[in-house]
């Protein structure tokens, strides 16, 4: 391998794509993007204003006027006292209700029947009836066109509770004010031990910065892999492959690439992970009153960030040797699609188990999983966020990723060295496989 | 004298179809060699090979008077059949790269580049996209990319595809210009009439195998030697029934004529006579397509 031909390549690489206005509209739009994505749609629930009308008959006479006041003085707003749950928006807050108490016929068959049409003709959005038996337990009927909007079901079904436990507590003799009283929950004021002492952090926040920088690196490596497979694929479409080739090697072209577009990934990533550390810096976001008072954000520290830039290297080029070889080995982007999914499916597992380890991030699993090399460049920083992990788990995790690097390079470049000059027919993966036997 | 190139027995199968079969060949150094031969011949796997984009099966590639390394290629300017730029990337930023990647310095390179655009026409296009181009200039891009790095050997696949009459000139002028520093050109064309025009060497490649091989001059001296230009009114297609003779092609009423090796002229004018009012029969240097038709019958 001749380095000045590498560093030509990654040169190449590197300048082709920062200097693209693309590059710098991804760049600043993307973190706005994930926020939108996270916050929009509660949002957008609140704002919309679809109020439900509900029509409620009540055998019993003493659950439709309380709920149907219960129900109504819901604005869409969070109801202060309600159970807190971090920045998370709990959506059964924002249903809200038009509740109507009708009388009883004497043909219930008659009066379910005509309800139903109403619900059918759009009169009405829905209609509750409360059995004779709803103090013993009986379910409460619920009739509706949907039944998908689960959200809205959750706040009727808060709403009923609530209307039905005073009238059960009432009837057993029990005051329910005083009940609610000695009910309350209790508040869970959550400080993170490190080695400098503890502090108040928020639970929801401290889960936060993980997820938000677990989602940076998922989507740098998703993002950069296939940038290197589509690269591929151009230099082999253009034909100007064989010029290229015939000056230097397969693989001093490979490694060039690779480093290349890895130098973009980690320029697009230093510039997100600086705006997290200025943003995180104490005092800033508590200054812009974002903050509740007496808490403070995790802040990124230099061991964290290490750990950030080895592991996006490390599984960078686990990936992208990969996507490489899956770039050379066809002729086009739509050939290539179905096997670079494949590859997506390996990045895409660890945020499908992001949740319960987020929750315990030291559990067996997400030992095991932060151990498996393909995964390791995901799932480790998320736990090194939020819990420094054992080192010998880290060393170990280090250790094994690289073996697996070394591997995956040596036996993609093989796949690539002869992928990129073969044109034709798309190859299947008996044939590819036998790529690698060559030479 | 050494040769710049040379290919010894050099062999490759695809499956059970041999597309080079043992095929040997030396380029004198500061010649321009044509490598021709129809379609399918077996052309452009050579050159592969040469180039190291196809490795052979069997048999060796000398260059510069030695087995050949990676360091080599870089001495050497090649253009392939396929032709194709970075899309994306500027003229001037192309060809810095592909300069680059043969071992020049950006800065060292630049003044050439300019010098290269200006005189090919390009300059003001400097700072465009490839994608931005038309064809044609991508083709003059090409070239310059192909000698920008003032190789000692060019490697030319099929260089006059393509190219339209005025950018042929320009080549042909650059191959002269190469040739008259001591530089050597291999291309292969299926053109005869080019090649005619170009080459000091040449080298017939049909179905795999080089069927004839050495300098031009020699070539018709000794498979030529029989080679007459006819003009005849009268039943020409009788021609070729007659046993002297092996090749009969009628141009704008003059008939090249190519008899067997063994044939005398005189005994064939004798039978022409009969059937033919001859004007004109004359002794002549036979042209490239004769020798190549009669090759390729030979190899048949």
């Amino acid at each position: 391998m001749r380095l000045n031909n590498v560093l030509v390549v990654m040169k190449r690489e590197y300048l082709q794509r920062v200097k693209t206005k693309g590059f710098w509209v991804g760049t600043l739009v993307l973190p706005l993007f994930v926020v939108a994505v996270t916050f929009l749609p509660g949002l957008l629930m609140a704002k919309s204003k679809t109020t439900q009308s509900i029509v409620v008959v009540d055998e019993t006479g003493r659950v439709g006027t309380p709920f149907a006041a219960r129900a109504n003085a819901r604005d869409g707003q969070v109801p202060k006292g309600g159970k807190e749950r971090g920045l998370m928006v709990d959506e059964s807050r924002m249903a809200r209700f038009e509740v109507k108490v009708e009388l009883l016929a004497a043909d219930r068959k008659a009066q379910k029947a005509d309800l139903d049409r109403r619900v059918r003709d759009k009169e009405i959005g829905a209609w509750v009836w409360v059995g004779p038996g709803v103090f013993e337990g009986k379910p409460v009927e619920y009739h509706a066109r949907s039944v998908s909007n689960v959200f809205t079901q959750d706040a009727l079904r808060d709403d009923l509770t609530m209307v039905v436990r005073r009238e059960r507590l009432q009837r057993a003799g029990i005051d329910p004010e005083r009940v609610e009283e000695l009910t309350k929950p209790v508040p869970l004021e959550t400080q993170r031990v490190s080695e400098k002492g503890s502090r108040a952090e928020g639970g929801a926040v401290g889960m936060f910065f993980a997820l938000g920088l677990f989602m940076m690196l998922y989507i740098s490596m998703l993002l950069w892999g296939q940038q290197v497979m589509n690269g591929v694929l151009e230099e082999k479409g253009s034909r100007v492959i064989e010029v290229v080739i015939s000056a230097v090697t397969a693989f001093e072209l490979m490694m060039g690439k690779l480093v290349g577009i890895c130098l973009v990934g980690l320029t697009q990533l230093g510039i997100w992970l600086g705006t997290v550390a200025v943003l995180t810096a104490p005092g800033i976001v508590a200054s812009m009153a974002l903050m509740p008072p007496g808490k403070s954000l995790p802040t990124l520290t230099l061991g964290v960030l290490f750990h950030f830039i080895m592991l996006f290297i490390l599984g960078f080029f686990a990936f992208a040797t990969i996507y490489a070889a899956v770039g050379a080995s066809f002729n086009n982007l739509q050939e290539a699609q179905q096997a670079a999914s494949v590859v997506a499916v390996f990045i895409v597992i660890p945020v499908m188990v992001m949740w319960p380890i987020i929750n315990d991030s030291s559990s067996r699993m997400a030992v095991v999983l932060s151990l498996i090399p393909l995964f390791t460049p995901l799932l480790m920083p998320l736990r090194i966020a939020i819990e420094m992990p054992p080192a010998w788990q880290l060393a170990l995790a280090y250790l094994l990723t690289l073996c697996f690097v070394v591997a995956m390079v040596w036996f993609c470049s093989k796949i690539y060295r002869v992928g990129i000059l073969m044109y034709g027919k798309k190859p299947t993966f008996q044939e590819i496989w036998k790529w690698t036997r060559y030479a | 004298m050494t040769p710049i190139l040379e290919l010894r027995t050099v062999r490759k199968a695809y499956g059970d179809f041999v597309a080079v079969e043992d095929v040997s060949m030396a380029v004198p150094a500061g010649s321009i060699y044509g490598l021709l031969g129809p379609n399918g011949a077996g052309k452009t796997t050579t050159i592969r090979m040469i180039m190291n984009i196809t490795p052979p099966d069997s048999g060796e590639v000398h260059v510069f008077g030695h087995p050949r390394t990676a360091a080599d290629l870089q001495r050497i300017g090649y253009l392939p059949e396929e032709r194709g730029l970075y899309r994306k990337m500027t003229v001037i930023d192309q060809l810095v790269f592909l300069a680059e990647i043969h071992g020049l310095k950006r800065a060292k390179i630049l003044p050439d580049i300019q010098r290269w655009l200006e005189r090919v026409d390009l300059a003001k296009w400097s700072k465009s996209k490839v994608e931005e181009l038309s064809k044609g200039m991508q083709q003059k891009v090409q070239l310059i990319a192909t000698v920008l790095h003032q190789p000692d050997l060019l490697i030319l696949d099929e260089p006059f595809s393509g190219l339209d009459p005025l950018n042929q000139e320009l080549f042909r002028d650059l191959l002269g210009e190469y040739r008259a520093q001591g530089k050597s050109v291999v291309l292969s064309t299926h053109g005869m009439e080019m090649a005619e025009r170009l080459c000091d060497h040449i080298c017939l490649i049909f179905r795999g195998r080089a069927v004839l091989d050495g300098d031009l001059k020699d070539i018709k001296r000794r498979v030529g030697g029989n080679a007459y230009r006819l003009m005849a009114t009268g039943d020409l297609d009788r021609l070729k029934t007659l046993p002297e003779v092996e090749q009969a092609t009628v141009q704008n009423g003059v008939v090249k004529l190519m008899l067997r090796q063994d044939a005398s002229g005189s005994a064939a004018l004798r039978q022409m006579v009969e059937f033919l009012e001859v004007h004109e029969f004359r002794s002549e240097e036979p042209e490239l397509e004769q020798i190549f038709l009669k090759a390729v019958r030979d190899a048949a």
